[in-house]
């Protein structure tokens, strides 16, 4: 009987063991880290230590482990993977590059660093996500006007840069002074491409070139259309974090100060800490998702959702929005939000109102036109989840008793009717007697 | 050449107003008759052109109703019409009857229609 009851109260426990990332707590919380050596894990401890104490679980793995595996029996281990081994040409275990987009294509997150000879397979991971980088494997990207000044004439392959993204979702509220250091390799974005961002371009005098030998040509890649730290939000809502640098994530980068050529500020601290820090809170879904519940419509007056509409009904359309704090759901505030009343174009288009606790609503004169038609949400803001919500519901015409008795523009057919009968029945009296 | 159409069609209006003249009265009665359904419905005509067709039952009843019994005024005056030959032996009496009688049925069918 004890024993019965305490298997009872362990297995009811079990749900709570699967704290993991799930829709209502949308932040990562398992992350993989491969790396080349473990020497990184060393060079960059600070980053890692900043992710640890908001509260990730970070698994160090070398990338060619040959016990390597994202997911077991279809469910996947980890919520995130950060790949900081831009030398490696094959990935150890069930890992290769389908695998790595698969697990973006599941809705996880990505952060992939590359390098001055970043591999092949680093590449085309980089390229399946959207972005470019330079074809020559030595080129790296060099800016003989927006260098970091150090003590030794350099080549100028160490740039600080403060073309930062103007968001902030992506970069936090508070702007980062200092510029920011960035030693590695430059890629392109396909300007059709609509779901990939610059976080961190290069200065207009920017190029990507091989600092040790001499150019025969010019550059294919130069100034602002240089990208050094993109990212991606997926379709899924995935996000993915590209940068051409893993010094950049570097403790040496994080700690040294930064005076950028021509100007004479000089910075005890590079803003890489603080740039680093507020991304990835972004990346791992710890500000900018967004959810939509509660959905609701109904006429003016009555509560209960009807299932079918008539032309020229007054209705009420609700829907609470709710943005991720990291560690709870708080209303999301914005005057921008749209509802379509949608057949095949949208014959209504009106901003919703907020009462500042989440809750969206507005009330409109439904059109005359009778069909199926959908309420949709569409909301797509520069570093938010996309939302893209729908509801069907038709729309009748009226019935022929929902019409005025007597209808005013049809008073002169009444009248002819009645005239002709009375006309009618005088003629038949004048006929008649007439001698 | 404008003269003369002048000149022919003041001749033939003269020449129909004299014929005319001799029309027995109770068919000139009907004419009167016919003249104000067929004007009345030409009225409505125009005021849907103007307004346009929205109650389109209450236009096409009003219409009908005075169509309709021009048409079966029409009929009865070629039944009464003592000139005709075809009719020779059809009682004018039965004709106004019949007359009566399928204007009852058009108005109550107008009434129904009207909306």
């Amino acid at each position: 009987m004890v024993k019965f009851l305490i298997f009872m109260t362990l297995v009811s426990l079990l749900p709570l063991l699967s704290s993991c990332f799930s829709s209502e707590n949308p932040t990562d919380r398992r992350i993989l880290v491969l790396l080349d050596d473990f020497a990184i894990k060393s060079s960059h401890s600070i980053f890692f230590k900043t992710l640890q104490t908001r509260g990730f679980e970070l698994d160090f793995k070398l990338a060619d482990d040959p016990k390597l595996t994202l997911q077991r029996y279809g469910n996947y281990l980890y919520d995130g993977l950060i790949l900081f081994s831009p030398m490696i040409e094959r990935f150890g275990g069930s890992l290769d590059l389908a695998a790595v987009l698969d697990f973006v294509d599941a809705g996880h997150d990505l952060i992939v660093a590359a390098d001055a000879s970043a591999s092949d397979l680093i590449r085309d991971v980089a390229t399946e996500c959207g972005v470019e980088f330079d074809e020559d494997p030595a080129a790296v990207v060099i800016d003989h006007t927006s260098y970091a000044i150090s003590e030794t004439e350099g080549d100028h392959t160490l740039i600080a840069s403060d073309n930062l993204i103007q968001s902030d979702v992506i970069l936090g509220s508070k702007t980062v002074e200092a510029p920011v250091l960035f030693q590695g390799v430059g890629h392109t974005l396909n300007p059709a491409n609509s779901l990939v961002l610059k976080v961190l371009s290069a200065s207009p005098s920017a190029y990507s070139a091989n600092p040790k030998s001499k150019l025969s040509a010019p550059p294919s890649l130069t100034g602002s259309a240089i990208s050094l730290v993109s990212v991606v939000q997926a379709r899924n809502n995935a996000r993915i974090l590209i940068s051409g640098s893993l010094a950049f994530f570097s403790n040496r980068l994080f700690r040294s100060g930064v005076q950028k050529s021509g100007s004479s500020v000089k910075f005890e601290k590079s803003g890489n800490e603080q740039f680093v820090t507020e991304i990835s809170k972004w990346v791992f879904h710890e500000r900018g998702h967004l959810k939509a519940v509660n959905v609701r419509h109904h006429k003016v007056g009555e509560t209960d959702e009807p299932a079918i509409y008539r032309i020229n009904d007054d209705l009420e359309y609700s829907v609470e929005i709710y943005e991720w704090s990291g560690t709870s759901w708080e209303p999301y505030t914005a005057d921008d939000v749209q509802v379509q009343f949608y057949m095949m174009s949208p014959y209504v288009l009106k901003n919703l109102s907020t009462d500042l606790k989440g809750r969206y609503f507005t009330s409109f004169k439904v059109p005359d036109v009778y069909g199926v038609f959908q309420f949709k949400v569409e909301y797509q803001r520069l570093g938010y989840t996309s939302l893209s919500l729908s509801k069907q519901i038709p729309v009748r015409p009226f019935r022929h008793d929902e019409y005025e008795r007597f209808i005013t523009t049809a008073f002169p057919y009444y009248g002819a009717s009645f005239s002709t009968m009375a006309g009618f029945f005088i003629f038949t009296i004048v006929y008649l007697y007439n001698k | 050449m404008a003269r003369t159409t002048t000149k022919d069609a003041q001749a033939l209006i003269q020449s129909f107003r004299s014929a005319y003249a001799a029309t027995p009265t109770n068919l000139k009665i009907i004419d009167i008759y016919v003249i104000f359904a067929i004007s009345t419905a030409l009225i409505q005509v125009v005021y849907m052109a103007i307004v346009g067709s929205f109650p389109f039952n209450s236009f096409l009843s009003g219409v009908l109703s005075c169509v309709g019994t021009a048409v079966l005024a029409v009929c009865l005056r070629i039944q009464v019409n003592k000139e005709n030959k075809e009719f020779k032996d059809l009682p004018p009496e039965r004709a106004f009857a019949d007359f009566v009688l399928s204007n009852l049925v058009l108005h109550l069918v107008i009434m129904n229609f009207l909306g």
